[in-house]
């Protein structure tokens, strides 16, 4: 590439310490925009591609610095009380980076490669110790396909171990392309049934599928991450189909089974979304029960994320 | 020993040793007792020489003590339980009287005390006494070595009045110690033989043994080790701020006692029970300290099979006490630190983490030798001290936001109102940042140079208030200068001064730097008024500073930087200045519980903290301005200079259990630990709590009896804490899980 075109992509958390998304320490990093739309997203923050504003009410202090920064009159102040109309809202920001309250957010703002390399790069001490290195997550990363390529590329220069958490719903040229860039797939297996997938996620399962198949057969090394929603896609078919899925792949090397968490419901209400998805948090063995299930069908390693 | 299956039994007992004690009354007074007699005749000692006139008093209180031994104890039974009511302290307090009024600053003490510029206080107990050379010699030997030195001073014409009490002070307490140690074996005997009891004749034995020579078995050392911390600290007034590298010191005898039968994995674990039992018992708020690990000379580990039996004991009993510091290396076996870690991470003992790389190159750039460092002691919560050859005092415990305060209000302290500060010029008058900065710098240096002054006055007379009767025939080279081991005996005499609060005023401090100077919102003399009303009317721009990410902690450059530099230069005005027993003062950023005490005499603060409030502890971050994780905490500490503090430099972790669970959660917790180690970092711990849980245990404290959580250098139970203290800790995990 061009040095001199710096590539930005909308970043919307960067998560150091993170130990449960690859091996070690790593620091993760999440992008916006997401072409699948899963029931229970329990990041559903990362779906849209564009900056949104999140409004937590119960931090406003009603300062009214909102109000003054909004070019459009989406804030107001009514009897003390602060209301946020998101009708006119262009998502610009300017009424977060007034927010010193931090009652507004802004989630996600585009950052250059760069930026965010250096910013992972602060922690490598602790990925040399650990073995750790820079995971990329979202929404999904090849969503950003340019700033996902151009990351791992410099991360990879740079002597990290990159890890990256996919859904597979991309064509394959651009996973031909990433694989030199990678070391571990962190590869999303919602359901093994077509109809439900769809259902599910609103896209088809054949291209997740042959992602993975054409990876595997590529020599890529692959966890198959697969959250479980109780009653949704926890049945002992779509357990079979992961387990089988598993054992026929040669890349293949773990199987993370990763419980439901109604993460995405707090986060629902200060996005102003439409009320989504809602369970209660599975019981504690839950997820020692639906690994054993699992690893009863296949001989590699299974274990909870 | 062989097994007794009897330990189980025995713990209820074990447990109410120290607190209600069970004494035979015809073996002589209780504690009380004691006390009330020597206050009664309190001033009977003072015309003799003090080392002899302690040892006077010492004879009394052995002499006159009720003694038992439990039948459910391997360890006999002291009158003198009561560590809050130490009998010889009626007489030290009555001494010390005697020297305060001698002392031209006394009132200032008191009163800087009071406003909370400084907490000043004399320290007359924490030491720790040559574990090498006294397991080698049992206390006849001790006493055998004090009187050769004697000899040697006799022989070199240097045996004065002063060296004549000193060698005297030490022969009439260990004789004494002899005398108690055969009343104590004499009891075991008849009431073994009244009793047909085998244990306690085997109690007997090697009480009789340690009084007359080296130990030879584990049981031995440790009733040794066990009986030297009672004379010395419950009778002499001498802390023990360790029970040694109990590991490394004692692993011969282990080895020898399996290999001759003389005892049995099985048998040697009980009786480490039942040694960590009195411990347990006396719970002490701080906890009592000993040490494990280390490097040998060739460079490889001293952890052996002892580290690891030592931890599974304290793991079964779920001990607080005895807290144990580990020293780690790159020798460190992996199963020993992964052991350690978990143990942490269920909260069931009480650990710290040494890192021995960070920690040589700091004793080195202080003077130690290589060797020196490598086999130092670690002491109290994780200093560090030169093993046999130095006693360190802590004096002062600088409070650094009330110097701002100080600075703000041109040297009166707003909350009592007093002209406790220098002059450095009205708010109004501070033009720019480096105009206040100064003005800061200069009231800590002062509070700093009155704390040195004052404590110059007393620390030339220790041993008039506390001569060091046991302890100071330890120690070689107060042998070999008769000279007071705990005053000035050591080789290294060193002073600590604590700084506290030092993440809090580097928040402050910028917090003035961007609100006042840059941005303008407020002039300083607005801000000292606002502070001064604790924030009232002014609680958006308290909201706003607090929200504002420019705080210590974060791994953010430009404020750890700050943070550096300030540290460098607050250090600065204590490293290295000589003290009045020929060592020198050395800065630590240890606040022990200080940040929670002088918090509570500190108004309101730039950074957003209301009066009252704690602040931050160690080199920690203020409570909860730490958002950027674990991996940004340890990225600002290792960017201050350990160097800088000689003292301690210890770091605070508190992590969710949820992202330590697993085994790639203790693999990350020893990633953690190495990375530190490898920035030179000296000592951490851990704090592994949910909010939820925290919540319930306040809710629910009897479902939550064993909940331990880590305060500074030590672990306290949840339940014991006051609700205040309890809601900080609350507040903490909170920040941590947002």
């Amino acid at each position: 590439m061009n040095a001199s075109t710096p590539i930005h992509g909308i970043v919307f958390d960067i998560l150091k310490f993170a130990i449960h998304d690859g091996p070690g320490i790593r620091t993760t990093v999440f992008l916006k925009g997401c072409p699948l739309n899963c029931l229970w997203c329990h990041n559903p923050e990362s779906k849209d591609a564009r900056v949104e504003i999140s409004y937590l009410a119960t931090k406003c202090v009603g300062c009214g610095a909102c109000v003054a920064a909004c070019t459009r009159g989406c804030h107001r102040l009514t009897d003390g009380m602060h209301i946020y109309d998101r009708t006119a809202c262009v998502r610009c920001g300017g009424c977060a980076e007034n927010c010193y309250a931090r009652a507004i957010e802004q989630v996600g703002r585009p950052r250059e490669v760069g930026e965010v390399l250096a910013e992972v790069l602060r922690d490598r001490p602790f990925y040399e110790t650990s073995g750790g290195g820079m995971t990329i997550s979202g929404g999904e990363p090849m969503a950003q396909f340019e700033f996902t390529r151009e990351l791992l590329a410099r991360a990879r220069a740079e002597g990290l171990h990159t890890a990256l958490d996919t859904c597979g719903f991309a064509p394959q040229a651009r996973y031909a392309e990433l694989l030199p860039l990678v070391d571990l797939f962190l590869y999303d297996i919602k359901t093994t049934n077509p109809d439900r997938h769809r259902e599910l996620t609103g896209r088809p399962l054949d291209l997740i599928h042959s992602n993975l198949r054409f990876l595997s057969g590529a020599g890529a090394r692959i966890f198959l991450r697969c959250p479980l929603v109780p009653g949704v896609n926890d049945s002992d078919a779509e357990l079979a189909g992961i387990a089988v899925l598993a054992s026929e792949l040669e890349g293949v090397e773990e199987v993370n089974v990763e419980p439901y968490h109604p993460l995405g419901v707090s986060k629902t209400e200060r996005m102003g979304y439409a009320e989504g998805y809602s369970a209660p948090i599975p019981p504690p063995e839950y997820a020692q029960k639906m690994t054993a299930r699992i690893a009863a069908l296949t001989a590699k390693t299974v274990r909870r994320s | 020993m062989k097994k007794t299956n009897r330990f189980d039994e025995d713990q209820p007992f074990l447990l109410r040793k120290f607190r209600e004690p069970v004494l035979d009354p015809s073996t002589g007074m209780t504690n009380e007792e004691i006390r009330q007699a020597l206050a009664a005749r309190v001033s009977d000692w003072d015309d003799l020489p003090r080392p002899v006139g302690k040892a006077r008093v010492f004879e009394f209180i052995c002499d006159n003590m009720a003694i038992a031994i439990g039948p459910h104890d391997l360890f006999p039974t002291f009158a003198c339980h009561n560590r809050h009511r130490r009998p010889f302290d009626v007489v030290k307090n009555h001494w010390d009287g005697i020297l305060n009024q001698r002392l031209k600053h006394w009132n200032d003490i008191l009163e800087g005390n009071r406003v909370g510029r400084f907490m000043l206080w004399k320290d007359f107990d924490h030491s720790v006494p040559d574990w090498d050379d006294t397991l080698r010699l049992g206390f006849a030997g001790i006493l055998r070595r004090a009187m050769e030195a004697k000899a040697q001073h006799a022989a070199n014409g240097t045996l004065d009045d002063d060296a004549r009490a000193y060698f005297d002070g030490i022969e009439i307490t260990y004789r004494c110690i002899h005398r108690t140690l055969t009343r104590f074996a004499d009891l075991a005997r008849a009431e073994a033989a009244a009793e047909d009891d085998p244990r306690r004749l085997r109690v007997a034995a090697s009480i009789e043994a340690v009084r007359d020579r080296e130990p030879r078995s584990i049981y031995e050392a440790l009733q040794f080790i066990y009986l030297y911390f009672m004379f010395s600290e419950h009778i002499d007034f001498m802390q023990v701020r360790s029970l040694g590298n109990m590991d490394r010191q004692l692993i011969g005898l282990y080895e020898d006692d399996l290999r001759t039968g003389r005892d049995t994995e099985e048998g040697v674990r009980e009786c480490f029970d039942y040694f960590f039992m009195q411990w347990i018992s006396i719970n002490n708020y701080w906890g009592q300290p000993a040490y494990l690990g280390g490097t040998k000379a060739d460079g490889s580990t001293e952890i052996n099979a002892l580290s690891y039996l030592i931890l599974d004991e304290l793991g079964k009993l779920r001990a607080m006490t005895p807290k144990f510091q580990l020293k780690i290396n790159h020798n460190t076996p992996r199963a020993f630190l992964r052991r350690a870690l978990a143990m942490v991470r269920d909260h069931n003992a009480s650990l710290v983490f040494i890192c021995e790389p960070g920690l040589w190159r700091i004793l080195m750039a202080h003077g130690a030798s290589a060797e020196e460092a490598r086999t130092c002691d670690i002491r109290g919560c994780y200093e560090a001290g030169i093993l046999g050859k130095s006693n360190g005092t802590g004096s002062a415990h600088i409070n650094l936001l009330k110097a701002i305060e100080f600075a703000l209000n041109n040297g009166t302290d707003p909350v009592s109102g007093t002209k406790a500060g220098l002059e450095t010029g009205e708010a109004e008058s501070l033009a720019t940042f480096d105009d206040f900065y100064a003005a800061v710098c200069r009231q800590i240096g002062k509070t700093v140079a009155d704390g040195i002054t004052y404590t110059n006055e007393y620390e030339p007379c220790l041993e008039q208030v506390n001569p060091a009767n046991v302890f100071s025939p330890t120690i070689r080279n107060s042998l070999r200068t008769a000279r007071d081991g705990f005053a000035r005996g050591c080789v290294y005499n060193s002073t600590g001064i604590l700084f506290i609060g030092a993440a809090t005023a580097v928040d402050a401090l910028l917090a003035v730097r961007k609100y006042v100077y840059e941005l303008g919102v407020v002039s300083l003399a607005e801000l000292r008024d606002i502070l001064n009303r604790n924030w009232e009317g002014a609680e958006k721009l308290r909201t706003r500073i607090l929200n504002d990410p420019l705080k210590y902690g974060n791994g953010i450059p430009e404020v750890d930087a700050f943070a550096a530099d300030f540290c460098h230069t607050f250090a600065s005005f204590v490293n290295g200045v000589p003290n009045a027993r020929g060592g020198c003062y050395r800065a630590s950023i240890h606040t022990a519980r200080q940040f929670i005490e002088l918090g509570k005499r500190t108004g309101a603060t730039p950074d957003g903290r209301a009066f009252g409030d704690e602040m931050s502890k160690n080199a920690s971050p203020t409570m909860g301005m730490d958002r950027q994780g674990v991996t940004a905490l340890i990225r600002s500490m290792t960017t201050l200079n350990p160097l800088d503090f000689p003292g301690d430099f210890p770091l605070d972790v508190m992590l969710l259990p949820a992202t330590v669970r697993g085994e790639e959660g203790l693999e990350a917790m020893e990633a953690l630990v190495k990375t530190y180690m490898e920035r030179s970092g000296w000592a951490i711990h851990f704090n592994i709590f949910s909010p939820e849980e925290l919540i319930e245990a306040q809710k629910h404290p009897e479902k939550y009896e064993g909940l331990q959580v880590r305060v500074c250098g030590w672990n306290t139970r949840f339940n014991d804490m006051d609700k205040r203290e309890q809601d900080a800790y609350i507040a903490r995990a909170l920040n941590i899980a947002d």
